[in-house]
């Protein structure tokens, strides 16, 4: 937001020209990512709703959608970076300014913080306020898992409840790559509701996310 | 009431498989579905009076039947965008049971003629996400999704649409935007989805408790599940129960349940020693309880006569230790966070809202100003595009009508309050 | 027709008028922001039109809901003021109070709403949220974003109508705001059309700041001749300059939109010094960046000099004089109607020289000419839109005539019409299998086609070719069907209907019949060559430099060269005129004239004069009858409206045609009964 709030402030450059559609032949688009956009746009009818699955391959790219990343889209889409500029600051997952490796979203709305989340999320904000390229510390809103609340997501994977204590180990998870907080993570967790299930059933062994 | 439909195996090892969730009978509901016709389908789904579980509770078989007849290009839109405070029970259906889900689809498409599919799930949900684009690809391979599925002559697409962190996306008319690769703006209505929603067609929009539900329906008949539960409110429910309760999680209960045996019963109730300041029956657009509401019955109708609503069926507790002001505010700043901006008394009444409540907060605020924000809210409820202006508005306006006093108080106290103290505020 | 109530009052609208134009029918006004029909469908953001209709438990957003017969509406009621009352306290939030110093100042909705249906306070006493204010958005316009009160209606013109796409909303929520990708301009065919459409201060023109307030200007109604689409405008005027150039809608020619050019190149109409951007596409000037010729001029020395009137006006006769029969004129594009009857008279009858032209794509076939003409067969611009597919021609609508590039994206976008495109060469290859290719889109088919696919000398192969493919598409007999023909100048259509054809004379009648003139005039190409062979040795060139045209330039020079008379009315002293006149009449703008033009679809439009000569500028109708009247000619003509009069009687198919009936918005001849005077092809010998 705030380089995003700096460019409403900012004149434009009257050496630039406008900026229309990238020329296919002048713009270099890995071909990864051209792959990837084009096969998203074959799943749709109109294939301009491939939109949000194409910002969010192209940040998995660029490490967020850097005015490259939203014209490399723009050239495969044949959109224009403007009209995707507008999508991507709609989205919180969508990042219009550089940020760190792993994205850590505490939540923050009513039901984490009624059990400690704001100050959970000031404790995971000061511990990683060293390492802004490392980690990408976000207050969120509500992320549908206030069972477990307060928690977290660390690059997708939701963790909780989370104590203070929990702070150091959840960083240095993350940072390794490793699977964070194995204990708590919500994946394996049975259903709250005793009543629920005609048997007793085990916990589920703990799941990653495919996708990441 | 222990009626257990949805929750019956939620957590058999391996039920999100196929091959798990058929040996529990599943997809038995779509072969029986297809041995009828799309009308006999629709009309189990009316008899069952089931009531769409997103927020707004209208009827579902009454939503199908609004989609015009005929060969036109239609779609079914499964809003899994699940991001109203304190709500979780769709990720929960999702995770462990992904095949309900699909199989509701498919069955409620063939009532409705659909023949494209969408799944809306938001962005934050990447296990959920996940589980089902490998459930997705194993109905595919078995035949449930597809060309003339069974047998059956119906052809239904499903693709998995994947948010990217926007409140207001689960409104359905922004999540087609969104879906339509847009900023979730939400459309004007009329024209409502079923005559011109997703790329201009007739779309069915339903919530991912809904359609899980469907299944359930057609394997009992829909005369036997509408026995279940209340007045108009019929069968099961998932309720999301967190804040201030011991056991917070999902529970399933019969619609007509007392409000204070699933808060107390099941829940466990606030931690020892404290006790129910107020509840959001509905999740947070709800307008807010206090324990004197504690025995309504909890169904749509009971809620909506106490001054307040269903919603999703979430219930976030509050108790006797958190200042009201506190509540107010998260409250607020979740509602000016998410105002999409499309229209001006939602952007600005939020706006304005969060900036008066920390006043409040900062002392720099009078007792007028009590009266300026309950006017705001009243200027903002029912003027707006959608209603997630009124989402705020609604538990605004009940929280200064329930708590004025400690409202006051609190105003007073931070007036009072020496300088120093505030910088830190 | 519906009978509903509004404010106790029973009013007859259309039906399914949206509720804020239905209770105009009543004298009501309803307050809007985001609503602009020209935009689209109503979106129903802004909240401001909120009115109270009996029966539906919410208010109701007037701009979306139609009005049903026996409806009652109220607009006045305590629940519909109050909504109003807080909509306009929730805009004014933010919005600064810099009104003072505000160019939309006393042109501005917001003010009149807020004095109209506001409640005269507001309780927000937090800081209203700022920006860095003006900023440029481009080289021609600024953004203000404190004073956006976020209606989107710019935003939804780069998508919806110009489909530039460049200018968006970013951000969400109370954050949101109008911006371009990165820092660049907004640089498209359109963007000026956002400074009308912004119902407040946030986006001004950079040239016209702080030019003038509203209390010290006037309007005027004209028609921009800049281009062949000939859009209706208003031209803002202080001081008898031109300051400012709005659109003024016309469904029939340019839907209220204006291009950039049309906007910004009024600097270069006499008016304001130029910006940069403005000049590079104001006509010609760019040439030298010289300005505006006030006073008449003679080569003396090699050298042009300023004299009087009287002495250009003999150097022209003497001139004209000694080159006797020998001389050939071109009308240029902006020249009006009664100027080209006036110079085609002053060669046939006055000089007896049968060499005129005003086609840039050179002579066809009267033949051909006339029946490519025939009235049947003449498609509206407003058929573009509704047809069931165009076929654009050997065009480029966004450089021929830029706002019919609009009109054709609405089509497609609103009503399905389908764009197809063709070149000459597949034209020229089958016309009946092109017209096989069309037939599967429907019956309303219309071609548009530029005038120089009839150039060269496959020229009249074209033109046949262009009358087979309407004859196998029925295009004359269908309505809503037809041919349009994109001229390569602005008044081409109208200029060749007064006569200035070599071959042609009023209302294309056959020369040979009226015995004026031998009938083997020489087109433009013909002129340059016979000058440059010595046969020819006058020229006069009415408000054109043929050096301009890139076509037969080499010709054009060893013509301009060799000629021993060049007379021309010029604004500007480019390249032709600057080098090769021997007497230069200084030439009005089209702000400045009177007269009427002639638009590529057969609508007759009328300029009227807004500012008053600049410098000793002379009609250019009154300096050809002195002229003609030197010579010994008496044209008749004391006055302009004697001129159009003149016009409308040698004219067949304009018969009975006024000043008044032309009105503001024009009238299409073909439309009217005189057309049954059209010639026929077997009139012609
Ligand atoms: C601001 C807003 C947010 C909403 N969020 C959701 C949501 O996350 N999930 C959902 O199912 N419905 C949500 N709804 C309700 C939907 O608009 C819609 O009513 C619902 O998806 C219909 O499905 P149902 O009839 O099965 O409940 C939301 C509505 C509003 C106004
Ligand atoms: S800049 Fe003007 S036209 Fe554009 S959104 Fe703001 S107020 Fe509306
Ligand atoms: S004019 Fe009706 S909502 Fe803006």
């Amino acid at each position: 937001m705030s380089a995003a709030a700096a460019g409403s402030d900012r004149p434009v450059d009257l050496e630039k020209s406008a900026a229309e559609i990238p020329d296919a032949e002048t713009t270099e688009v890995p071909e990864k990512l051209r792959a990837e956009i084009e096969a998203y746009m074959a799943r749709y009818p109109d294939p301009r709703s491939a939109t949000l699955p194409a910002l969010e391959a192209a940040q998995r790219v660029h490490g967020w959608c850097s005015p490259q990343a939203l014209e490399q889209v723009a050239c495969v889409m044949r959109l224009t970076p403007a009209y995707l500029e507008s999508v991507a600051t709609f989205y919180d997952m969508l990042e219009t300014t550089p940020v760190g490796r792993h994205s850590i979203y505490v939540c923050t709305n009513i039901s984490c913080s009624l059990r400690g989340g704001d100050a959970l999320y000031a404790a995971v904000r000061d511990a990683a306020a060293d390492e802004p390229e490392e980690f990408n510390v976000r207050s969120f809103e509500c992320l549908g898992a206030c069972d477990i609340a307060p928690m977290a997501s660390v690059d997708g994977v939701y963790v909780g409840p989370l104590a203070l204590e929990d702070v150091p180990r959840l960083l240095d998870d993350a940072r390794a790559g490793r699977r964070v907080l194995v204990e708590k993570q919500l994946a394996p967790r049975l259903v709250a509701d005793t009543q629920a299930n005609s048997r007793e059933f085990p916990p589920h062994p703990p799941q990653e996310p495919a996708s990441r | 009431m222990t009626e257990k439909l949805l929750f019956a195996d939620i957590d058999e090892p391996g039920l999100h498989t196929l091959g798990v969730y058929e040996r529990r009978g599943g997809y038995a509901s779509l072969r029986k579905a297809f041995s009828m016709t799309p009308e006999d389908v629709l009309a189990e789904l009316e008899a069952s009076g089931l009531r769409g579980r997103g927020g707004a509770g209208f009827q579902m078989g009454k939503k199908v039947s609004f989609l015009p007849k005929g060969s036109m290009e239609k779609y079914l839109v499964c809003n899994a965008d699940e991001s109203e405070p304190g709500t979780f029970k769709d990720r929960e259906l999702m995770q462990k049971s992904p095949h309900m889900l699909i199989e509701g689809i498919v069955i409620a498409s063939y009532a409705a003629g659909a023949q494209r599919s969408f799944i809306y799930i938001r962005g934050e949900y990447v296990l959920q996400a996940d589980v089902l684009d490998a459930a997705l690809a194993e109905a595919r391979e078995a035949g449930f999704i597809g060309e003339d599925i069974l047998g059956s002559r119906h052809s239904l697409s499903l693709v998995l649409h994947r948010g990217a962190g926007a409140y207001i996306c689960g409104e359905e008319t922004a999540l087609l935007d969104s879906l339509e690769g847009k900023r979730g703006n939400p459309r004007l209505k009329p024209p409502f989805p079923a005559n011109q929603g997703l790329y201009q067609g007739p779309t069915l929009i339903n919530n991912v408790e809904t359609l899980s539900t469907v299944p359930v329906i057609i394997r009992m008949g829909g005369a036997e599940y509408a026995k279940l539960g209340a007045e108009s409110s019929t069968g099961t429910k998932l309720v999301s129960v967190s804040g201030h309760v011991q056991r917070p999680g999902n529970y399933e209960v019969v619609l007509g349940t007392p409000s204070r045996e699933i808060i107390y019963g099941l829940a466990g109730g606030p931690p020892e020693g404290r006790e129910v300041k107020c509840w959001f029956p509905g999740g947070s657009s709800a307008p807010v309880l206090t324990a004197e509401h504690l025995d309504v019955s909890y169904d749509f109708d009971s809620l909506a006569k106490a001054g307040s609503m269903l919603g999703s069926g979430a219930i976030i507790v509050v108790d006797d230790s958190t200042p009201i002001l506190d509540v107010a505010l998260k409250v607020a700043k979740f509602y000016q966070h998410e105002s999409c901006g499309k229209c001006t008394p939602c952007r600005e009444g939020t706006n304005w809202t969060v900036k008066m409540l920390q006043r409040i907060e900062l002392g720099e605020a009078t007792p007028m100003d009590l009266e300026i924000m309950a006017s705001v809210q009243d200027h903002i409820m029912g003027n707006c595009l959608c209603v997630l202006g009124d989402a705020m508005a609604m538990p605004i306006s009940s929280i200064i009508s329930h708590f004025k006093e400690e409202l006051e108080a609190h105003m007073e106290r931070a007036r009072l309050r020496p300088a120093e103290t505030l910088v830190s505020a | 027709m519906i009978t509903f109530t509004i404010d106790g009052r029973e009013v007859r609208a259309p039906e399914n008028a949206m509720l804020v134009d239905a209770a105009k029918h009543g004298d009501v006004e309803i307050p809007v922001f985001c609503y602009e029909p020209k935009l689209g469908n109503p979106v129903g953001a802004c909240r401001m039109c909120l009115v109270e209709i009996e029966g539906i438990p919410k208010l109701q957003t007037g701009c979306s809901t139609p009005a049903k017969d026996g409806m009652v509406v109220h607009t006045q009621s305590e629940r519909a003021r109050v909504a109003q009352q807080a909509v306009v306290e929730f805009l004014l939030i933010n919005h600064p109070l810099d009104c003072p110093v505000c160019d939309k100042g006393g042109e501005c909705p917001l003010q009149d709403i807020t004095f109209g249906w506001g409640a005269g306070t507001s309780r927000f006493i937090e800081p209203k949220r700022h920006f860095v204010k003006p900023l440029a958005l481009s080289e021609r316009i600024a953004i203000d974003r404190e004073r956006c009160i976020l209606c989107y209606r710019c935003v939804r013109f780069s998508q919806e109508i110009s489909e530039d796409n460049q200018l968006v909303l970013v951000e969400r929520g109370a954050h949101s705001y109008v911006a371009t990708f990165d820092g660049h301009p907004y640089e498209a065919t359109f963007t000026g059309n956002i400074i009308e459409l912004c119902p407040v201060g946030a986006l001004t023109s950079r040239p016209y700041r702080f030019r003038a307030r509203p209390w010290d200007i006037e309007d005027a109604g004209s028609v921009c001749t800049l281009c062949p689409s000939q859009c209706n405008v208003t031209l803002t005027v202080r001081d008898e300059r031109v300051i400012r150039v709005l659109a003024r809608d016309n469904g029939e020619v340019d839907d209220g939109w204006l291009c950039d050019r049309g906007r910004f190149a009024y600097p270069a109409l006499g008016g304001l010094p130029a910006t940069a951007a403005a000049l590079a596409d104001a006509p010609a000037a760019a040439e030298n960046g010289a300005g505006r010729i006030t006073e008449p001029m003679i080569r003396d020395g090699g050298q042009l000099r300023v004299v009087s009137w009287e002495r250009a006006m003999t150097e022209a006769v003497a001139g004209l004089r000694r080159a006797g029969e020998r001389v050939g004129a071109i009308a240029g594009g902006q020249a009006t109607n009664e100027e080209g009857l006036l110079l085609a008279r002053l060669m046939r009858e006055g000089a007896g020289s049968p060499h005129v032209d005003s086609r840039a794509a050179g002579t066809l076939e009267l033949e051909l000419h006339l029946a490519l003409n025939e009235p049947r067969l003449q498609a509206r611009v407003s058929d573009l839109e509704f047809a069931h597919a165009v076929l654009v021609l050997e065009g480029d609508p966004i450089r021929d005539a830029p706002i019919l590039d609009l009109r054709l994206r609405k089509g497609v976008r609103r009503h399905g019409m389908k764009l197809i495109r063709a070149t000459r060469e597949e034209l020229l290859a089958g016309p009946r299998e092109l017209a096989d290719k069309l037939a599967g889109a429907g019956e309303e088919i219309v071609v548009l086609w530029a005038e120089r696919l009839t150039a060269g000398p496959d020229g009249s192969r074209a033109a046949a070719a262009l009358l087979e493919l309407a004859d196998a598409l029925s295009l004359g007999d269908v309505e809503g069907a037809g041919l349009l023909e994109i001229p390569a100048h602005t008044n081409g259509r109208g200029l060749r209907e007064a006569g200035v054809l070599p071959n042609a004379g009023p209302g294309l009648s056959d020369p040979a019949a009226t015995g004026d003139a031998s009938p083997t005039g020489r087109d433009a190409a013909g002129i340059a060559e016979e000058l440059a062979a010595g046969e020819l040795t006058g020229l006069y060139l009415l408000q054109s430099d043929p050096l301009l045209e890139p076509a037969d330039r080499e010709v054009w020079e060893r013509a301009l060269e060799r000629a021993a008379t060049v007379v021309a009315h010029a604004s500007f002293l480019t390249e032709g005129i600057r080098e090769h006149a021997d007497v230069v009449f200084p030439s009005e703008a089209y702000a400045e004239k009177e007269g009427t033009i002639t638009h590529p679809d057969g609508r007759l439009q009328r300029l009227r004069p807004a500012v008053a000569h600049p410098g000793s500028i002379r009609a250019e109708w009154s300096v050809i009858v002195e002229l003609a009247s030197r010579l010994g000619l008496d044209l008749e003509v004391l006055t302009g409206a004697m001129a159009s009069a003149q016009l409308f009687e040698s004219v067949p198919f304009y018969a009975g045609l006024t000043l008044e009936e032309i009105g503001g918005k024009g009238v299409r001849w073909q439309e009217r009964e005189a057309a049954g005077a059209y010639p026929t092809r077997e009139q012609l010998v």
